[in-house]
């Protein structure tokens, strides 16, 4: 379960998160809405462990990550993946960009095949499996860059307008399979969204993320 | 001048420029790092982008008060030589490789280094993930330093002195050339230094292709 206690963040001189207070459990889908700017990305790239909060905790199973060794931060940070709104393809094969999170966490060469094997029959992957990553379609890459995050099966996963660039088809198969990772796994998932027609579909928590700011701006 | 001659001064020309870019890069790309991990780089960087339109007759100058006889560093006996052209050209180019490399790491890389780290790399494993995806463009920052490096003219005539068979370079060959009216061969000469730098930006643009995803 990742946590954020009073969390404020800063960029340059603005408060973009302020005393910012939620928690995201395992086996539950939680969209956040707001509009543009509103913070949305940031609070997601906060709670997945990716930038440090200027104030404020953010726990993962009830420790706050940012105090733990490098070690141990690492093995939380882990269980926990963010992709972003624009999917972001490593150079090379999008087999290369799925076998990447599992080939950093040291995963024998059989594991690895028998995981990119079942992402890869999930989202209907295969006719793209050995096509280079610049020779994909937004579309496609979108789809990638999910795949790539599930494939190491986070406990908690954050995926920021993970829809924007699929069609109808590739919503329904992402949004199935979502629904079965939190249900079936009891992977905690996390969206950002302008959607509010897929809030209501997928969530089971919509939190507005203007209703979660807390403070006051500070200097 | 014969064409063994002209081949001489264009191998000469593409040692200096290489060693000057090789040497620039040394200093310029964990300067850009560094630049890339703070905040308030900026500012070093914008004072670096303007340095890129330095005259490089200015640079010459400095260089050549660095290392003349009275100059701080006059001891060296640096002057005239190819060592002198190679630093002085290595210092012409440091603000066009750190500014850009400063961009590259501070936008690709970093996104790389971000993509990594959201999928679990350890920091080491998401540095190497983000140069290796800032590859094509460190590429491409080195072909842009080299091409300024090879065709300045004014810290090679300053500081190399154009001497036959030592310092002299395509640029300060073609000068003398035509100050001595002899057109045909600064042309030769140019067509040279254009084979040269065109030749050097396709075949690092087939290499980029290649590496493309």
């Amino acid at each position: 379960m990742i946590e954020l206690r009073s969390v404020w963040f800063k960029y340059d001189k603005r408060w973009v998160l302020r005393d910012v207070n939620i928690a995201f459990k395992r086996g539950t889908i939680v969209v956040i809405i707001g509009p543009n700017g509103s913070g949305k990305t940031t609070l997601m790239k906060v709670a997945g462990l990716i930038y440090k909060p200027t104030r404020g905790e953010v726990l993962y199973n009830g420790v706050n990550v940012w105090s733990l060794p490098k070690q141990k931060r690492l093995e939380a940070r882990r269980h926990v993946v963010y992709v972003h709104e624009t999917p972001i393809l490593l150079r090379g094969t999008v087999r290369d960009n799925l076998t990447y999170g599992l080939k950093i966490r040291g995963y024998s060469e059989d594991r690895i095949e028998e995981e990119v094997e079942s992402i890869v029959e999930s989202l209907r992957l295969r006719s793209l499996l050995d096509k280079k990553t610049g020779e994909l379609s937004a579309g496609q890459s979108q789809l990638v860059a999910i795949a790539r995050a599930l494939v190491v099966k986070p406990q908690v996963l954050f995926l920021d307008e993970p829809f924007a660039h699929l069609d109808r088809e590739k919503r329904s198969i992402v949004s199935t399979l979502l629904r079965e990772y939190a249900r079936g796994r009891g992977m905690g998932i996390v969206l950002a969204t302008h959607d509010e027609y897929l809030a209501e579909q997928l969530a089971d928590n919509v939190v507005n993320i203007g209703e979660i700011q807390g403070g006051q701006n500070i200097g | 001048m014969s064409f063994t001659e002209a081949l001489s001064i264009a191998a000469r020309s593409v040692y200096i420029a290489g060693t000057a870019t090789l040497l620039a890069f040394t200093w310029s790309f964990p300067l850009a790092y560094t630049m890339s991990l703070g905040r308030k780089a900026r500012l070093l960087a914008t004072v670096l982008e303007s340095l890129v339109g330095f005259p490089t007759v200015l640079v010459g100058l400095l260089v050549y008060m660095l290392f003349s006889r009275s100059g701080p560093l006059g001891f060296l006996g640096l002057l005239y030589t190819p060592y002198a052209v190679i630093i002085g050209e290595a210092l012409l180019i440091t603000p066009l490789m750190t500014g850009i490399l400063y961009r590259v790491l501070e936008t690709t890389a970093r996104r790389y280094w971000e993509v990594a780290v959201s999928l679990g790399a350890s920091e080491g494993q998401a540095l190497a993930t983000a140069l290796r995806e800032a590859f094509p463009a460190v590429i491409a920052t080195v072909v842009m330093g080299f091409s300024r490096a090879i065709g300045e003219l004014g810290v090679a005539l300053l500081v190399g002195g154009n001497i036959r068979g030592y310092t002299r370079t395509l640029t300060t060959a073609i000068a003398l050339e035509v100050s001595k009216g002899e057109f045909e061969d600064a042309l030769a000469l140019g067509a040279i230094l254009l084979v040269i730098v065109v030749s050097l930006s396709v075949a690092a643009r087939l290499l980029l292709r290649e590496e493309r995803p």
